[in-house]
């Protein structure tokens, strides 16, 4: 548990930092503690956790997954072909946007289910494995988009991306809105908030199961047990085969969503759209408590580690601290995660930790 | 001990950084300005903007993303709404339909938007799909890539197997510039076959290992055409590597200190400068006049290029379009 202490310790205090930085080099007139920047930094993670989702269940599971920025890819220009050819067979705008779901998860659940039996059943490493489907995968999701973008969604699809359940516009004239987009302009829209857009929501949906997954159920504790000792998962009957090829088939699909949920925030499909979030979510994972050794970890861990890099991110930016600075900064809070939950080992040992 | 000094080190890092903002003054109205990706083009639309700035009175906030691609930018732009004290944003959009989206949140959030280098949607902010943006302020690419695909016609003797490297679809500043040149070729030079157009992601790495394939594919190879910085300079290092020099001729978009020291070596026959200086500067005069209450600026103006070859490069008038990045 320290090391989760440590990640919300860690997370408070740069909060704090950036509420007070960014007061004083703003002269006041920049404020970081707001109802719009709170979601702005949730719609931040959703694309890294959701990566970062399935990766924690991997990794705790003692094995690693590098496809997940790809399949996100392919995911999303699936996603968004079929999104279009349902939309233009006469489905409704609904149903279609279900098919681009399924799609997206489908696809990615394939991938996954391809890593799962190559790690699982012919012994192949997980990292040589993943390393060489993000390359497949690449290919395909270039290939499935000719090149370029995947446009010609309906127009409606913006909104499912971009809406949020509640709109509160502050002062006078104001008001609260729920599930409409209240028509609006000039100083009214400038007061307006977006709360809880409807992707944030899927993702803590997708959260919230993958809570109970890893700690109520017995798919979670067997998790624990493989990435503990595979040998004594196997001794105690655990089919061990078949849970890891599992693990990967719900990290490739959970990157389907993050897939899916960019295509509807920007109305098209890419197939390069997840290639650069590979190493955040990772990251994410790491920070927040999991360990690469495998047996140790959490989801809210994960969520930690996801806050703590969107809130460097668009701290940074609204400091007008060149963006590059993120990687540093990143980087050093990776090394000194490892280092401290290291240290903790040394004391406590190994043996008891979850 | 180790968070302490983690803390230690992260507060001195961000305020050495920001240390010289503070200095300034309360001004008029604040412009963020959100290039797509670290380059000599956007550095010098840079040193455009931050003149205008000075000229005009504007604070700039200035973000620049370190890969080019929407996933990248999207998040710096999010910020940068969120900071809730900017009244325009000057931007090139990755994508020219992927990023209407998070743009249209920061109409959302009051802020209008000029774009640069690349549009929105067709470009057309009177009548085509998106209309929100004031103006787009950039080169005429199609224009472009048919002054490229005659000059690099006129290079090969009007003859032979050309080859396009270009940085990443549907993006509309080198989409555009591919339009014009496969226009040209296949209009005014019936004898020039284009063997293909590959995409290196704006990865110079990429753009050399397509290129040096290119050259093996077809070995009578005669001409390549760079569609900016990276392309051309990767394709121009193709080239060199594989003894080619003077041989395969390159026509370069985008004058880098790198092409123009191609062109000097006899690489490169013709270099297209566009002219970002202008681009940054008239964004930020644009929103000035927007926020005096100005209603007749031009929804798209076009900012021209300078033909740079090796009669013209040493001649003044031409050679201040070269990118000079301090």
């Amino acid at each position: 548990m320290l090391s989760q202490v440590w990640a919300w310790a860690f997370l408070g205090s740069l909060v704090v930092f950036f509420v007070i930085a960014i007061q004083i080099v703003s002269d006041g007139t920049v404020n970081f503690l707001t109802i719009r920047n709170s979601q702005n930094i949730l719609v931040a993670i959703t694309p890294i956790l959701l990566l970062g989702l399935g990766q924690t269940f991997v990794i705790i599971g003692a094995g690693i997954d590098l496809s997940v920025g790809w399949v996100m890819s392919l995911a999303s220009v699936l996603s968004a072909l079929a999104i279009r050819a349902a939309f233009n067979a006469g489905l409704p705008l609904p149903a279609a946007v279900v098919a681009g779901l399924a799609a997206a998860v489908a696809g990615g659940a394939l991938v996954g289910l391809f890593n799962g039996v190559i790690i699982a059943k012919l012994k192949v490493p997980a990292f040589i494995v993943t390393l060489g489907t993000s390359f497949i995968v690449r290919g395909i999701a270039l290939l499935l988009s000719q090149n370029t973008t995947v446009i010609g969604l309906p127009r409606g699809v913006r909104s499912y991306g971009n809406d949020a359940l509640i709109y509160l516009i502050r002062g006078e004239g104001g008001g609260i809105y729920f599930f409409e987009r209240p028509e609006v302009t000039g100083a009214l829209l400038r007061r307006m908030d977006r709360i809880l857009p409807y992707p944030v929501l899927m993702t803590a949906l997708v959260v919230a199961i993958a809570i109970f997954v890893l700690r109520k159920t017995q798919f979670g504790r067997h998790t624990y047990a493989i990435g503990g000792s595979q040998e004594a998962a196997l001794r105690t009957g655990i089919r061990v085969d078949r849970h890891i090829i599992l693990l990967y088939v719900m990290s490739a699909s959970t990157a389907g969503i993050a897939g899916f949920l960019s295509t509807l925030r920007f109305t098209a499909g890419s197939a390069v759209i997840g290639d650069p979030l590979l190493l955040s979510s990772i990251a994410a994972v790491i920070i927040g408590g999991v360990s690469l050794y495998g047996g140790a970890g959490t989801v809210i861990g994960t969520v930690i580690g996801a806050l703590i890099i969107a809130v460097l991110v668009t701290g940074l930016v609204m400091l007008n601290v060149q963006a590059f600075w993120q990687f540093i900064v990143v980087g050093t809070v990776v090394i000194l995660a490892v280092l401290i939950d290291q240290s903790r080992d040394l004391i406590v040992g190994r043996a008891k930790r979850r | 001990m180790l968070k302490k000094s983690l803390f230690a080190m992260l507060f001195a890092a961000l305020v050495l950084a920001a240390a010289p903002l503070t200095a300034r003054a309360q001004d008029r109205i604040t412009v963020g300005f959100l290039p797509g990706v670290v380059d000599p083009f956007y550095q010098v639309m840079q040193l455009g903007v931050e003149a205008a700035a000075r000229d005009l009175g504007v604070k700039i906030i200035t973000q620049i993303p370190a890969t080019w691609g929407v996933a990248v930018q999207t998040p710096i732009l999010d910020a940068m709404i969120a900071r809730g004290d900017l009244d325009y944003l000057v931007t090139a959009p990755t994508d020219k339909d992927q990023m209407i989206g998070p743009l249209e949140a920061a109409l959302d959030a009051g802020i209008k938007i000029i774009t640069v280098d690349t549009f929105l949607g067709d470009g057309d902010y009177i009548n085509g799909p998106v209309t929100f943006p004031i103006s787009y302020i950039g080169s005429d690419n199609i224009e472009g890539g048919r002054i490229s695909a005659r000059g690099l016609a006129k290079a090969i003797g009007g003859s032979g197997k050309v080859y396009i490297n270009s940085t990443n679809p549907n993006v509309s500043s080198v989409e555009g510039r591919a339009i014009g040149f496969y226009e040209v070729m296949d209009n005014e030079f019936p004898n020039i076959e284009i063997v293909g157009l590959d995409f290196n992601l704006d990865d110079m790495n990429t753009a050399v290992q397509q290129t040096a394939a290119t050259l093996q594919r077809v070995p009578d190879l005669a001409g390549v055409f760079g569609t900016n910085v990276f392309s051309a300079q990767g394709a121009g290092t193709a080239v060199v590597n594989a003894g080619l020099g003077g041989e395969v001729q390159v026509v370069a978009y985008d004058a880098t200190q790198f092409a123009i020291e191609q062109l000097r070596e006899g690489i490169v026959s013709l270099v297209l400068a566009q002219k970002p200086f202008d681009m940054g500067y008239m964004a930020i005069q644009f929103a000035v006049a927007d926020a005096a209450g100005v209603t007749s600026l031009p929804r798209r103006v076009e900012t021209g290029f300078a033909i740079i070859t090796s009669d013209n490069v040493d001649d003044p008038a031409v050679a201040r379009f070269i990118y000079q990045v301090p």
